[in-house]
């Protein structure tokens, strides 16, 4: 395996409405800590994050953009070379689920992958905990009828506050991501794809 | 306009003499203007043999802070001095208007007077012969420090080089015949392409259009005969539109010229200069200021002495590599403006009388904060500044009733018209998600249930309904946020914070053009200052400037901590030199880190994040320095890099506002 010991950079974008809990998911995933604080996020950003996949040594890049479609038109400089996309939206605000359409497709439009149909996607419904999920208004059930409707996009429910399943969340993204990035790349097509980890065969990914 | 009663009409008489080049003539000719002029106290023994009058510098843009003075060439023995003395303030009746203003022309008649330099410390001149305008000199020393351009108001720029060539060994660049070395003995075109600084595509493009001494006499003194007598405003105003050649290539040779972006070393001598010079405790203050950024500089450059800077450069052979030196332009900081010195701006009845003048002494010093809540009012425009203490009071109680009208309107939105009205829910939900991410560390709205944090997000609800058609965007909380901590009235605030959306509101339109024409300019103002990064940005791919948005869309409120960026406000809400101050700021900062961006080979992700990370790094004073120097240097070029109606500029009238479009959007 000595073809693969190299360094992988993958790009990763993470979209959906203002305040959703992009920016907490970045940072309870790379930081591990979660503030109430957190500014609205203007522009861009993004961090890396190092993890062992296999044998190799991978970089995630993780882009945190302002959430407000008035900004959308940015897109164009920050989603190009992207290598998965996570939408977020959040169990308790109906309208954050619903324009996931609309992300999702300009994403693709703005990115412009080479095989938009086959590129892959991660969905994170947050903010599970609030509320014990009395005040969630999209069901999982629903959430994962959008992802199959969508090429069956793996599915997580997250809380970045809690620290809940954001680990397995953004593990299945660098996986997918990389399968993405082997699928593009035909001298990487055979290596397997071996699934270590037990915690969520039922959570989404499918990887 | 300057010195009018020393507008003689020698300039034809000087080109007469000039021309014959002989050196007895010259001699004798200086000889009575200098006997003619008196009071020359020179010590016994010294020569004087070159005098010109109305020789002058121009620190600003502006035509009544221009220092015109005496330059000499003073032969002392075997040695040659050249000095630059500028008149007593007495014969300038512009700058009596107050006080403050002659104490700073006067420190700055201080800060540029060349006292005996000897001419071996000179390394070169260069010619400037604009199509308009006056003649001028680059004086740069072998130290890498260079003088402020010389303009010679009265001629006289080939009667100085023919002077000086009778005593110094002057030849001209082989790769620029405008560009005169003194004193070189090495092969002149390797001097003039290794440390003459040129940049080499600026010369070989202009050699086409620089007339030669012989051939274009002519020419030189229709121009400069044309120009002498006219106005300022000819200068600055009128001249736009009128350049025959291309005025690009033009700024880039006067920028590099302007710019005598200086070292340590230099600004060590003028701050010594200075310490010298005046010894009030003003000015003593001031110094001790001034010093402390240098020490940072200097770990940043790594440099300790002018000396090494050749030695020093390490990212690219382009000459304007001296970028990475401070520059000199920018005046010292001053003092913020406390109440005192605020009320003598005011009359009896309230008026401010000169604000001009109060908004440079804001732009050069700020605010104290306890004046703000005053001060900011009229720098936001909010308050005429010929209004009335009276009228004030009355214009408060009126806006004060509109607010709460305009309140009323959402206020009385009942849960079940709210059901059936998505757009006031969802704009709703979108301040209120922001509100409660805005400055909650600051002690003014941090905690639960912070009042502050709710009158953030009625006043923002308020303007959504004001201007509904632009609504609500991310960004304006942070703008609002100041605002309400100084003024901490809502209504006030309210206002305060609509009188700064006349100007930055596009900046959070719908199609986003307020943003793309702001990032457009600079990088036009980007190409025009600083063009190797204008290059490097180009090739890869940077020229959207998407890295710098947050800088411009929330007047760079992310990057500095509360106290500076409320200075950094105040500052640019002068519109003293510039209404788009702001994006000469961005370039100052890009300037200020071009060795390590294109050393490093930034590509657009790592210059992003390099840009994100600098917040909280950035030095102000310095930074407003250098912004204002470049705003200087690049003058009326810069201003035309800048489509009209700009943000910070008023929106154009004729213009649809906010063009209707994207239904979900709130």
């Amino acid at each position: 395996m000595s073809i693969s010991r190299r360094r992988t950079l993958l790009k990763v974008v993470i979209l959906g409405d203002s305040g959703v809990g992009k920016t907490s998911l970045m940072n309870q995933y790379v930081h591990n800590k979660f503030s109430q604080q957190y500014k609205a996020t203007i522009g861009a950003d993004f961090v890396t994050k190092e993890i062992q996949m296999e044998d190799r040594l991978v970089t995630l890049q993780i882009w945190d953009t302002a959430g407000q479609e008035r900004f959308q038109s940015l897109g164009v400089a920050f989603y190009r070379g992207a290598d998965c996309c996570v939408l977020v939206y959040d169990v308790n605000v109906l309208k954050s689920f619903d324009t996931l359409d609309n992300w999702h497709d300009e994403f693709l439009k703005q990115a412009n992958p080479v095989d938009p149909s086959s590129f892959p996607f991660i969905l994170l419904g947050n903010k599970v905990d609030i509320d014990g999920g009395n005040s969630r208004v999209v069901s999982e059930k629903k959430a994962k009828e959008w992802c199959l409707s969508r090429g069956n996009i793996p599915y997580f429910e997250t809380s970045a506050k809690e620290a809940y399943n954001v680990d397995a969340a953004f593990l299945c993204v660098a996986k997918t991501a990389l399968a993405n990035e082997h699928d593009q790349d035909i001298y990487f097509q055979n290596i397997p794809e071996a699934v270590s980890e037990t915690e969520q065969r039922g959570g989404g990914c499918a990887c | 306009m300057q010195e009018p009663e020393l507008h003689d009409l020698s300039d034809d008489s000087d080109y007469a003499a000039s021309q014959l080049q002989q050196q007895q003539e010259l001699k004798s000719m200086s000889r009575t203007d200098s006997g003619k002029k008196g009071g020359d106290n020179e010590p016994d023994g010294a020569e004087i043999v070159f005098v010109k009058d109305n020789v002058t510098i121009h620190p600003t843009q502006f035509a009544s802070e221009r220092i015109s003075g005496r330059l000499r060439l003073i032969k002392h023995g075997a040695l040659l001095f050249m000095t630059w003395i500028p008149y007593k303030e007495k014969t300038d009746c512009t700058a009596q208007s107050s006080s403050s203003n002659t104490k700073l022309s006067e420190r700055d008649r201080n800060l540029y007077t060349i006292r005996a330099v000897p001419v071996t410390d000179i390394r070169s001149i260069r010619r400037h012969t604009p199509t308009f305008g006056w003649q001028y000199l680059i004086i740069v020393l072998s130290s890498g420090l260079a003088f402020p351009p010389l303009y010679f108001y009265n001629g006289g720029v080939r009667e100085f080089l023919a002077t000086l060539k009778q005593h110094v060994f002057l030849v001209r660049s082989a790769d620029d015949a405008n560009v005169f070395l003194v004193n070189d003995f090495q092969d002149p075109l390797q001097r003039s392409l290794s440390s003459l600084e040129l940049p080499r595509a600026v010369s070989i493009s202009n050699s086409s259009s620089t007339p030669t001494l012989a051939s274009s006499a002519a020419q030189n003194d229709n121009s400069e005969r044309t120009d002498d007598g006219s106005s300022s405003i000819s200068q600055y105003g009128g001249r736009h539109g009128q350049k025959v050649h291309d005025p690009a290539r033009d700024l880039s040779i006067q920028v590099l010229e302007k710019f005598s972006l200086v070292t340590k070393f230099a600004r060590e001598t003028t701050t010594h200069l200075l310490r010298e010079i005046q010894n009030d405790g003003f000015l003593a203050n001031d110094t001790k200021k001034q010093s402390q950024p240098l020490t940072n500089d200097n770990h940043e450059t790594g440099l300790d002495d002018a000396q090494t800077v050749p030695n020093e450069i390490s990212v690219t052979p382009d000459p304007l590599e001296f970028d990475k030196l401070t520059l000199v332009w920018g005046q010292p900081r001053q003092p913020p403006l406390g109440s005192e010195e605020w009320a003598t701006f005011l009359d009896a009845e309230g008026r401010i009388l000169d604000s001009k003048s109060l908004r440079k002494r804001i732009f050069y010093g700020g605010l104290e904060h306890q004046i703000r809540n005053e001060v900011w009012k009229f720098l936001l425009g909010y308050h005429e500044y010929d209004s009335t203490y009276a009228e004030r009071e009355y214009l408060a109680s009126v806006k004060k009733a509109d607010y709460e009208t305009l309140k009323s309107q959402w206020q009385s939105i009942s849960p079940a018209q709210a059901r059936r009205f998505t757009k006031f829910r969802e704009r709703k939900g979108l301040i209120e998600k922001d509100v409660v991410r805005t400055d909650r560390s600051a002690s003014f709205y941090d905690g639960d249930d912070n009042p502050n944090v709710t009158l953030l997000r009625n006043i923002l609800l308020t303007y959504s309904f004001y201007n509904f058609d632009l609504g609500y965007c991310q960004g304006m909380s942070d703008l609002l946020s100041p605002i309400l901590f100084v003024m901490k009235d809502e209504s006030e605030s309210f206002w305060c914070f609509v009188s700064l959306m006349e100007r930055l509101g596009p900046n959070f339109n719908r199609d986003q053009n307020g943003m793309h024409s702001q990032l457009f300019a600079l990088s036009k103002l980007v190409e025009l200052l600083d063009s190797p990064l204008h290059n490097y940005f180009r090739q890869n791919d940077c020229l959207n400037y998407f890295f710098c948005f947050r800088w411009v869309l929330i007047q760079f409120k992310r990057e500095f901590d509360y106290e500076k960026m409320m200075r950094l406000w105040e500052v640019l809400w002068t519109h003293y030199l510039s209404e788009h101050f702001h994006l000469y700021v961005c370039v100052a900062i890009l300037k200020k880190h071009r060795a390590k961006i294109m050393g490093e080979q930034m590509d657009f992700d790592t210059l992003l994040k390099f840009i994100n990370e600098l917040s909280g790094h950035i030095d102000l004073d310095v930074t407003l320095r250098d912004a204002e120097a470049l705003c200087v240097c690049a003058g009326e070029n810069g201003a035309a890099c800048i489509p009209p109606g700009t943000p910070a500029s008023l929106p154009i009238e004729t213009e649809l506002l906010y063009p209707l479009q994207d239904e979900n959007d709130v």
